[in-house]
């Protein structure tokens, strides 16, 4: 900050409103780099974003970070076999992250002990979708929009949607009956 | 001059009223803030009352807060300070009460439409046309018996607060009536004149400027005033206030886009809104380097003077805020900070810290002078600060953690930034809920403070008696000669008008001008600059004695602020507005709501669902990988208001239609918690059993084919049969799900509205001709 000069030389201005007094002191310097330096940002920035246009705009930037997004989500996807699910619903790492996935993510709608609820039982033998890993795997990649089920493995990933399966899979055994159900009536809370 | 020495008696009657409508009124609208901070954090508080629940009530915080609280302290210090600083009396008693008396009653009908859920779903401009209208005349009696008493004025010069208060009204006119427009549907019910993007560009010019001109520049001329008058100090730099002030005008008007970064505003509003907040930081600082450096000689008195330390505190305050603002205004701070609980913190700490500690200090200051009698407890008053300045430390502490814990948990990735690492919304709503105690804390010190201004005041008036300050001047003190007045061509012809207005045409014409125009601006622009500051050093006591003509004219000067505060709006809403909007929609144009989903629309807005849940997913990767693909401008073409909001405590609803089945929504708004374990949402069972409104609907959709959403020309019959079959298509489709609702109820326009959102028709990309 400025020091206070001395008080002869402040420039007391002789005007005076209701006894109110002005000093009429200079502008402290930094205070003007400040006001001179954001214009002087205002002119380069409008020139590198609007004026030749090199920085990209806000969805010209989303668009190719979601292309890097796709890229990365294609090359790291895990195998989601049939063979593969089973194998990793015997494996508690996998079944105690989906536990810990499903009950935040599909609890609500599936209920907390699988049984159904808004969303269909998918503890029992009856299968509306396929009961097979993999088409418990596609369910989630595509969803069943038509009756609210969310298309899930571009919201939580791959690996969690995977790691869910293997979670319901855990309550079932491979080779059991698979069963066809036609529709599910939602089940209301009393 | 005649040396006949004549007594002015100021009309303090006025000031007194004001004063104390304002202390009551600022405890209604301090405890409205206390129970909505108390129901986000237990949303049991909503108590399944309509009139009770957090969208109706927070209006009603924001509403009186601003215009109840701050504006009725703005008018006792407006009314005080200037009577003394032009040494005239207010022009006229019947204005005068007539603007109390006015203003009270458009508070008392506010506070109650708004919990009643009638509300045009604009943030700060929430309350309907009929208020609208009475605000405008009530603002135009203010501005009258203002002016008026200028052109009495025994002061031939016109003091810094002054230019401040000639700035907030002539501004918040122009605000207010523009983002107002709107055309009523019945005597509770508007559509606004603009929608989708025109009405997020016009509303945040507003909303951005009430702050400005609403919260800051009254109570700068306020600071101007009652500062040095109790420091006792001259005004740090008379310069400063000079070029504050213009600056400050000018450039605060630009800024208002920083309230839409990384949405669909087109990206040239964009870089204007955030460089021109980042150019405000200084003009700012000025104001509070004045009113520090003012205090800085009377260190000494803020041990025992509590007015100085609320000052103080207060001019510490905005100097905060106005660095956090510019700071939140750079894009990628906004990409974490927007949505988030940090823009709360950062407008508390202007209001809480700001507006509230200057009106208190404002109040004690006053207190004594206006019922002549010393302020009944000077350890009170101390005791007030500390819990006021605990309370909002507490308070913006809380919401700093808050909304940066909850914006980086928001766009946090994992997997290689592949995916979310909080997927759940409600996760992060789970983790900010200490935070939420925290404030609820702080904002209750704040307002037990309050409490203890209420009851110093009562004991200091009562028994007291009220008495009107008075002046001895001469008659003909405010007389100027012909020859210092400034002609119109001497005013506008001068050095530094006709300098500023090449600058602003220059630099407009390098913005928005094609090549050659625009290198033309730029090479103008930089020359007039040379120009300017040459002129400035060879002939500055020209500009100066121009400066202090103007200073005498009360009219050339108010008009001089008429055009700094138009430029910036003309610029960026005149082509957003005139743009051709069916070639500015990028790639996607909106599906036009049915009948009932309008139905569903006009009560999303009426219970204020906006104060939590945003529609507009920005051009992020963490929002697309939440809410789906970046909305378009098209997407939100039809919409009257827009809803694009402007806090997420929930999630963004902008693609939310078709998401979940009919029966989430009804269970969820009947209890959020049955499908959201752990929501803090309030349930709202009476939408199960309330009708819809669906007479109107006729009568609106033809004001909204007025405003160019292509309904076709239904009657009312083909209206209601359209509404009819919708709703039993829904209602069946619930009972098909276990729940029999009759499909009249308000329920089933809800759920028609929520499935649409995010509808859209592709269309071919056209070129933006907006600029």
């Amino acid at each position: 900050m400025t020091p206070i000069p001395p008080p002869e030389d402040q420039g007391l201005r002789h005007h005076s409103f209701d006894g109110i007094q002005e000093f009429d002191r200079r502008l402290p310097n930094w205070w003007m780099v400040l006001l001179f330096g954001s214009i002087l940002f205002w002119v380069g920035y409008w020139a590198y974003f609007e004026w030749f246009r090199v920085g990209l705009s806000g969805s010209q930037t989303v668009a190719r970070e979601m292309e890097h997004i796709e890229a990365a989500r294609l090359a790291a996807a895990p195998t989601t076999d049939n063979t593969s699910l089973w194998a990793m619903s015997h494996n508690h790492v996998f079944v105690d992250a989906g536990r810990a996935t499903y009950a935040t993510t599909c609890g609500s709608c599936h209920g907390d002990k699988l049984q159904g609820g808004i969303g269909p039982n998918i503890v029992d033998k009856l299968w509306i979708h396929g009961g097979n890993p993999t088409d418990l795997y596609a369910t989630l990649e595509k969803g069943v929009l038509a009756k609210g089920m969310p298309a899930w493995v571009p919201v939580i990933g791959a690996k969690k949607s995977a790691e869910v399966v293997a979670f319901i899979l855990s309550h079932h055994t491979e080779g059991e009956p698979i069963e066809v159900q036609a529709a599910w009536t939602p089940i209301l809370p009393k | 001059m005649s040396d006949k020495k004549i007594t002015i008696e100021f009309n303090d009657k006025i000031v007194r009223q004001f004063l104390l409508a304002s202390v009551i009124w600022g405890a209604v609208g301090m405890l409205v803030g206390v129970i909505i901070a108390a129901q986000l954090r237990y949303w049991q508080l909503n108590f399944d009352l309509p009139w009770l629940t957090f969208g109706r009530l927070r209006p009603l915080h924001t509403n009186a807060v601003i215009f109840a609280f701050v504006g009725n302290m703005m008018f006792a210090g407006v009314y005080y300070s200037t009577q003394r600083l032009v040494k005239a009396r207010l022009a006229s008693d019947f204005l005068s009460q007539l603007h109390f008396w006015g203003w009270q009653a458009i508070i008392v009908a506010a506070a109650v439409t708004l919990p009643l859920g009638f509300s045009r779903g604009k943030e700060y401009g929430e309350l309907i046309w009929p208020i609208n209208i009475a605000v405008t005349l009530i603002w135009v009696v203010f501005a009258v018996n203002f002016f008026w008493t200028l052109a009495r004025r025994r002061e031939p010069t016109l003091y810094v607060g002054i230019w401040f208060y000639i700035a907030t009204i002539i501004t918040v006119a122009m605000l207010y009536i523009v983002n107002h427009l709107s055309i009523p549907t019945s005597l509770l019910h508007s559509y606004p004149v603009f929608g989708g993007v025109q009405d997020a560009l016009v509303q945040w010019w507003y909303g951005h400027n009430a702050v400005a001109f609403f919260l800051t520049t009254p109570i700068l001329g306020i600071m101007y005033y009652f500062v040095p008058k109790a420091a006792e100090r001259p005004v740090y730099s008379y310069r400063l206030s000079v070029i504050h002030f213009w600056s400050l005008v000018f450039v605060y008007i630009w800024a208002g886009p920083h309230h839409l970064l990384n949405t669909a505003l087109p990206d040239w509003l964009q870089t204007l809104g955030m460089t021109f907040s980042l150019m405000l930081w200084a003009p700012s600082w000025a104001g509070m380097l004045n009113g520090l450096l003012t205090i800085r000689g009377a260190w000494d008195k803020l041990r025992t003077e509590p007015v100085l330390k609320f000052f103080a505190v207060a001019v510490t305050f905005y100097g905060m805020s106005t660095f956090e603002g510019p700071l939140l205004s750079i894009k990628s701070v906004s990409a974490l900070g927007h949505y988030t609980d940090w823009i709360i913190g950062h407008v508390h700490s202007g209001t809480l810290g700001w507006n509230g500690f200057m009106a208190a200090g404002m109040i004690y200051w006053l207190l004594p002078r206006l019922w002549n009698k010393p302020l009944h407890s000077v350890p009170l008053a101390n005791l007030h600060f500390w819990l006021g300045t605990v309370g909002i430390l507490l308070y913006t502490a809380a919401m700093w953690t808050s909304g940066i814990t909850q914006g980086v948990m928001l766009n946090a990735t994992t997997e290689g930034g592949t995916v979310l690492a909080y997927s759940n919304f409600l996760e992060t709503v789970t983790t900010i809920r200490p935070m939420m105690m925290m404030r609820l804390i702080g904002g209750g010190l704040y307002l037990v403070g309050w409490f203890l201004l209420i009851y110093n005041l009562w004991k200091t008036v009562a028994g007291a008696q009220a008495v009107n300050g008075t002046i001895e001047v001469f008659d003909d003190a405010g007389n100027i000669t012909a020859d210092e007045k400034l002609s119109l061509v001497g005013t506008f012809l001068s050095p530094p008008v006709a300098f500023s207005v090449l600058g602003v045409g220059f630099a407009c014409a390098w913005m928005f001008g094609n090549d050659i125009l625009s290198i033309a601006g730029l090479v103008s622009l930089m020359l007039c600059v040379v120009a300017a500051y040459a002129h400035f050093e060879s002939r500055g006591k020209k500009w100066a004695s121009w400066w202090d003509r103007l200073l005498v004219n009360s009219a050339p000067f108010t008009i001089l602020v008429v055009i700094s505060v138009a430029a910036g709006g003309l610029v960026q809403i005149i082509p957003t507005v005139l743009m051709h909007r069916a070639a500015n929609v990028e790639d996607r144009r909106q599906v036009a709501y049915t009948p009932l989903e309008l139905a569903g629309r006009d009560i999303f807005v009426s219970e204020g669902c906006y104060n939590c849940h945003s529609q507009m997913i920005r051009t992020l990767v963490p929002d697309v990988l939440r809410y789906g693909d970046y909305s378009r401008l098209g997407e939100s073409i039809y919409d009257y208001p827009f809803q694009w909001g402007s806090k997420r405590t929930g999630p963004d609803l902008a693609r939310v239609g078709s998401k979940y089945p009919n029966i989430w929504h009804y269970r969820h708004m009947e209890n959020p918690r049955s499908v959201s374990a752990g929501s803090t949402m309030p349930n709202y069972p009476w939408l199960l059993t309330k009708a819809t409104d669906t007479g109107a609907l006729p009568g609106k959709i033809s004001v909204q084919r007025m405003l160019g959403v292509p309904y076709p020309a239904w009657s009312p019959a083909e209206v209601f049969a359209n509404v009819d079959a919708q709703a039993k298509a829904i209602a069946d489709d619930l009972r098909a799900a276990g729940t029999s609702v009759a499909p009249d109820r308000e329920i089933i326009a809800l759920i028609a509205y929520l499935q649409k959102l995010g509808k859209f028709e592709t269309v071919a990309p056209a070129k933006a001709a907006a600029r």
